[in-house]
């Protein structure tokens, strides 16, 4: 799903953001990308979402070469990835299913078909009753998961988010965690940085630690997490949002690793 | 909760292209309305923009229906090649009608108008508005004249001119002028200020591109982090560009329709005056509106302008938002 080979990113005032960086996040994998601040994980994400170019390397995503994809086609890259960002970014002077219809309303779907998405993923988040609302009306936490709707109500295979629980209280983060996993159950793509280490610790998944842009260790904690299909299947019953696309047929070995094109097939 | 949509399955195609073209339609709709609310949201300060629009707009289209207005004029005259004899102010009033009379056998002639002086003034201070001062004069000023007009065979340029030298020399003539003269002139005035038109409307034009240029930059620098917003989540420039477009087309179409409102009233204004002025000259004239295609024509390259000015700005300055 994400691939890094040797990639560099040097900014233009001369800071080395990212060196020589190699990675790879398997389709359906999650994993947690830490590190102080300017290690280099925003950098990371800014590759992926082609907010920035590297330098030199290859990013690729989703089996497509960033380096090659022409500014005209940025906006195709970005409609596969769903963001969630800190501070939400959310369009304050419209209401909370304007927002999350957004995504919808670029691709062109049917204004009927956007009605049954958008609550769909408003449903998920625990805001159906909300959809009214301006985003300014709502807690932190809400208008965070109002941005948690709009990343994922195009049903994209990878999410990224930057410091989703940065404002929350720990409660509401993990709150917000159950949500990631409850997405990667499905299929989804996961990467997600944070520097709360606590939560990190709660959660038992793939983390990436980066320093001064570089990778300087890559852990899969083998303790109970996606790895373990018993949780999964306790789970499946409540994953209406995503399951009825298809994605509950896939074969488990594929949420966990192989990449061999499953993507294809959503 | 669930989602049994047939079209669930095309993930990330997004939809159909006759369910695209109903969204696009749709997406027009909003995004006319939200470039409207735009422009309401702020009353005071688009009202003056559009305001500034349509003088710049009504300018140049005033002067041309006046320039029309003086075309009908001058063709409505191109036949009447009269010629005014002024004659010797103290020609007796018999010395006057024997003129005439011999005037009116000439076989180019077809009609000759005596016009005393005592006719003369009298009309004059009714007409002119120096009614009191004329009443100071001690002696009336003005000289019998003689108003020729010549046969229909006998009107053409040259042939005024001809009967012009004739009946200058006659005895008892001071002055002769051929009505032509001055028609001719106004043609040349006219070509003049049509000129003079083009190239104001041309310049006022461009003004407007950039009234709406600027106004469309500012709306696009208010509304940056909305901007990044929809480029994250995957917006083409297409996208983004739409409800600015329509903000311009607005700004146009308002424009359009108040320029057209100050003509009516400057012309309904002028009308009164003008109508007065064209009775000092015999005439009928009276001041010819904007037509409904004319009106529409109007609002058109008004709506016209506004959509170009919105284009030619928004394109640019969208390209340099980028998210970050």
């Amino acid at each position: 799903m994400i691939q890094f080979a040797q990639v560099s990113k040097r900014y233009p005032n001369g800071q080395d953001a990212l060196r020589n960086v190699d990675l790879e996040i398997k389709s359906g994998e999650m994993a947690f990308l830490t590190g102080h601040s300017g290690a280099g994980k925003s950098t990371m994400l800014k590759l992926i979402s082609l907010m920035e170019r590297a330098t030199s390397g290859q990013v690729i995503i989703n089996g497509k070469n960033l380096n090659k994809v022409k500014r005209r086609k940025i906006p195709a890259v970005r409609r596969d990835i769903g963001m969630i960002f800190q501070d939400h970014r959310l369009l304050f002077d419209r209401s909370v299913f304007d927002n999350v219809a957004l995504p919808l309303m670029i691709a062109g779907y049917d204004h009927r078909e956007i009605g049954r998405r958008v609550r769909a993923a408003l449903d998920k988040v625990g805001l159906l009753s909300k959809e009214k609302n301006t985003p300014i009306m709502l807690s932190g936490g809400e208008q965070q998961r109002v941005g948690i709707a709009r990343a994922v109500v195009n049903k994209p295979p990878l999410l990224l988010a930057d410091e989703p629980t940065g404002n929350l209280d720990p409660e509401l983060s993990a709150e917000i965690m159950k949500l990631f996993e409850q997405f990667n159950q499905v299929g989804v793509s996961l990467l997600i940085a944070s520097h709360d280490l606590s939560l990190l610790a709660q959660m038992h998944y793939r983390t990436l630690v980066m320093k001064e842009g570089r990778l300087v260790q890559d852990q899969i904690d083998d303790s109970p997490g996606i790895n373990h299909g018993e949780e999964f299947h306790e789970r499946d019953s409540d994953m209406g949002f995503f399951t009825k696309d298809g994605l509950d047929d896939l074969p488990d070995e594929n949420l966990v690793g192989d990449s061999s094109g499953h993507h294809d097939e959503y | 909760m669930s989602i049994d949509s047939p079209s669930g399955a095309s993930l990330n195609e997004g939809a159909s292209l006759s369910a695209r073209f109903k969204m696009l339609l749709r997406l027009h709709k909003i995004e006319a309305k939200r470039g409207l609310n735009d422009l309401l949201d702020n009353p005071f300060s688009n009202f003056m923009t559009v305001l500034v629009i349509a003088i710049a707009l009504a300018l140049p289209a005033g002067l041309q229906i006046l320039l029309d207005n003086g075309k009908t004029l001058s063709q409505s005259w191109d036949g009447a090649s009269r010629i005014s004899l002024y004659l010797d102010i103290t020609s007796s009033q018999s010395q006057t009608e024997q003129l005439a009379e011999s005037l009116r056998k000439n076989p180019a002639v077809d009609r000759v108008n005596v016009i005393h002086p005592d006719q003369a003034l009298k009309d004059f201070s009714a007409r002119s508005g120096f009614a009191d001062a004329l009443a100071e004069l001690d002696s009336n000023p003005l000289p019998p004249t003689l108003v020729i007009q010549p046969k229909a065979t006998h009107t053409s340029p040259e042939i005024s001119e001809q009967l012009l030298v004739e009946f200058k020399v006659l005895p008892g003539v001071e002055k002769a002028q051929l009505d032509l003269d001055w028609v001719r002139k106004l043609h040349a005035l006219l070509e003049l200020a049509e000129k003079a038109a083009s190239a104001l409307g041309l310049a006022l034009g461009l003004a407007v591109l950039l009234i709406v240029g600027n106004t469309i930059r500012l709306s696009v620098q208010n509304r940056r982090e909305e901007i990044e917003v929809v480029k994250l989540v995957g917006a083409t420039d297409a996208f983004i560009r739409r409800p600015f477009l329509y903000t311009g087309f607005w700004y146009g179409l308002f424009a359009g329709v108040l320029c057209w409102l100050i003509l009516e009233i400057s012309l309904i204004w002028l009308d009164d005056p003008v109508t007065k002025l064209a009775g000092l000259y015999q005439s009928e004239f009276s001041i010819n509106g904007l037509s409904l295609p004319q009106s529409l024509q109007l609002i058109g390259v008004s709506c016209g302008l506004g959509l170009l000015g919105s284009w030619l700005s928004v394109g640019r300055h969208i390209r340099n938002i980028e998210p970050r």
